[in-house]
């Protein structure tokens, strides 16, 4: 038991922030990849979105079947693609494992993004929409200054649970051989047959770690919602 | 037929998705099972079983699948000594018996891998179940508790088949999410559909031809998979509101 926590004790900075002398790895790594996917997603998820309720139809096809597409294969096969196929050199450029590895999150992230995005703007009172247009804002202006602020408020939770869901899901980026928390821990572990007896303690303190991110954030979005929750309350009291 | 898609790949790929069904359909029976008992166990049960299964289900919402998948499968084995970790794990007596019976070969990594899914795929469930319950006007529980019906039938014949209607659309989506996290068990080497793909793509070289293949494959999968789920969502909302 001694030597479980001493070798886990000893190798937790690889499993926090990557091997020194080499880059960044570790949770801190998949905190990273999860931030960065999600923000690009968030910024492509915005056009599907839109382009979904177009008036031109092609475009709302078009839209609609690269989130179908994006959403109905498993994130691994989406970055073995994405690394294999696109990535490979055929098409004049080749795709490390870090830049595979985002790009799919992101557009991961973006179809799934973009289904909440679309569902925030339907939820969006009409009249809302009506009073801009009466105003005389154009379609931008009452995009950025009423459908915009409205959504993001509607569509917190869901964001916030498609966040958890997109860092837990990073875990995956080790098939295209990506250096974050997973492997990191199994680097640390390698074929060593000595190290046989800690796979249960490195897996295990894995585990804790991505608890730890996913329930703290899950926690902190809900105070946070709930917050708003009672500020909305107050602002319409107020009124 | 195209020259990548020779007959013995046509067969490991279509063993990849039978298997890859199986699996699926294995995690989603024992996710419900599971999944409803740790929900009912966190509404109904004494403040002892409230905890265990608030924390069984934050262990298994918050840790990733892979994590799950990986530890149940190489972990977990590493626990015993050599010898004893061949005979119980992977040169297991019994198992070789079954396997041989049915003609399937049964190694322990499908057991953990599916077992992986499962944990993972029950923890959400148990949330979208008691969220399900409690989006019915409670009044309903209690009424029918003061006309005499036992604790029992309340929950069996009103809280279960309510609370999972209510809930369904939830339970589909993410049980598409655990078809495709079958895909995971290709990195536990059980030779699901994905693990096909990638083997074939090591023999022939021909990634581009494969992966564009399982692409198309996975989509038409979760496609009917969904499209069953809509129907069933259907029936039960009929039944609903029809008696």
């Amino acid at each position: 038991m001694a030597n479980q926590l001493e070798f886990i004790l000893n190798n937790l900075l690889p499993l926090l922030i990557g091997f020194p002398g080499q880059r960044p790895g570790g949770l801190l790594m998949s905190i990273i990849l999860a931030v960065v996917g999600i923000s690009i997603g968030f910024g492509l998820a915005i056009p599907l979105a839109l382009g979904q309720r177009s008036r031109f139809a092609p475009l709302r096809w078009a839209c609609s079947l690269l989130v179908d597409v994006f959403r109905g294969l498993p994130l691994i096969l989406l970055l073995v693609i994405v690394f294999q196929v696109i990535g490979s050199g055929r098409f004049g450029f080749r795709l490390e494992p870090r830049g595979a590895a985002l790009i799919s999150l992101a557009l991961y992230s973006a179809a799934y993004q973009a289904e909440i995005v679309r569902a925030g703007l339907a939820a969006i009172p009409a009249h809302f929409d009506e009073i801009g247009r009466m105003f005389g804002c154009t379609p931008r202006q009452r995009f950025a200054h009423i459908q915009f602020p409205m959504m993001v408020r509607t569509m917190f939770p869901a964001f916030t649970s498609q966040a958890i869901s997109l860092f837990k899901d990073t875990s995956v980026v080790i098939v295209v051989g990506m250096s974050e928390l997973m492997m990191s821990a199994r680097i640390l572990l390698g074929n060593d047959i000595n190290n046989a007896p800690y796979w249960v303690s490195v897996y295990l303190t894995v585990g804790l770690l991505y608890f730890v991110a996913a329930f703290a954030l899950s926690k902190w979005a809900g105070r946070f919602e709930e917050k708003q929750n009672l500020n909305n309350t107050v602002n319409y009291a107020g009124q | 037929m195209a020259s990548w898609l020779t007959p013995d790949m046509i067969t490991l790929l279509t063993r990849g998705i039978v298997l890859t069904l199986i699996v699926s359909g294995v995690t989603t029976v024992g996710a419900l099972v599971l999944g409803i008992t740790a929900g009912a166990g966190r509404m109904l049960g004494n403040p002892l079983i409230q905890r265990l299964s608030t924390l069984y289900i934050e262990i298994h919402r918050n840790i990733p699948a892979l994590v799950l998948v990986i530890f149940w499968a190489f972990a977990v084995p590493n626990i015993f000594p050599q010898h004893l970790r061949q005979a119980i794990f992977f040169n297991n007596a019994f198992w070789d018996g079954v396997s041989n019976v049915i003609g399937i070969p049964l190694p322990y990594y499908l057991f953990a891998g599916t077992l992986g899914l499962t944990l993972n795929t029950s923890g959400y469930l148990a949330e979208q179940f008691r969220a399900g319950v409690s989006a019915i006007q409670t009044e309903q529980f209690e009424s029918a508790r003061t006309l005499g019906a036992t604790r029992r039938i309340v929950f069996w014949q009103m809280m279960l088949p309510e609370g999972l209607i209510v809930a369904f659309p939830a339970i589909a989506t993410r049980l598409i999410h655990n078809f495709k996290n079958t895909a995971l068990l290709s990195l536990v080497a059980v030779p699901i559909f994905f693990h096909g793909i990638q083997t074939a793509i090591s023999k022939t070289f021909r990634a581009t031809e494969f992966l564009l293949l399982a692409a198309v494959v996975y989509l038409v999968l979760t496609a009917v998979f969904a499209q069953v789920l809509r129907i069933l969502e259907g029936r039960f909302a009929f039944r609903q509101a029809h008696g």
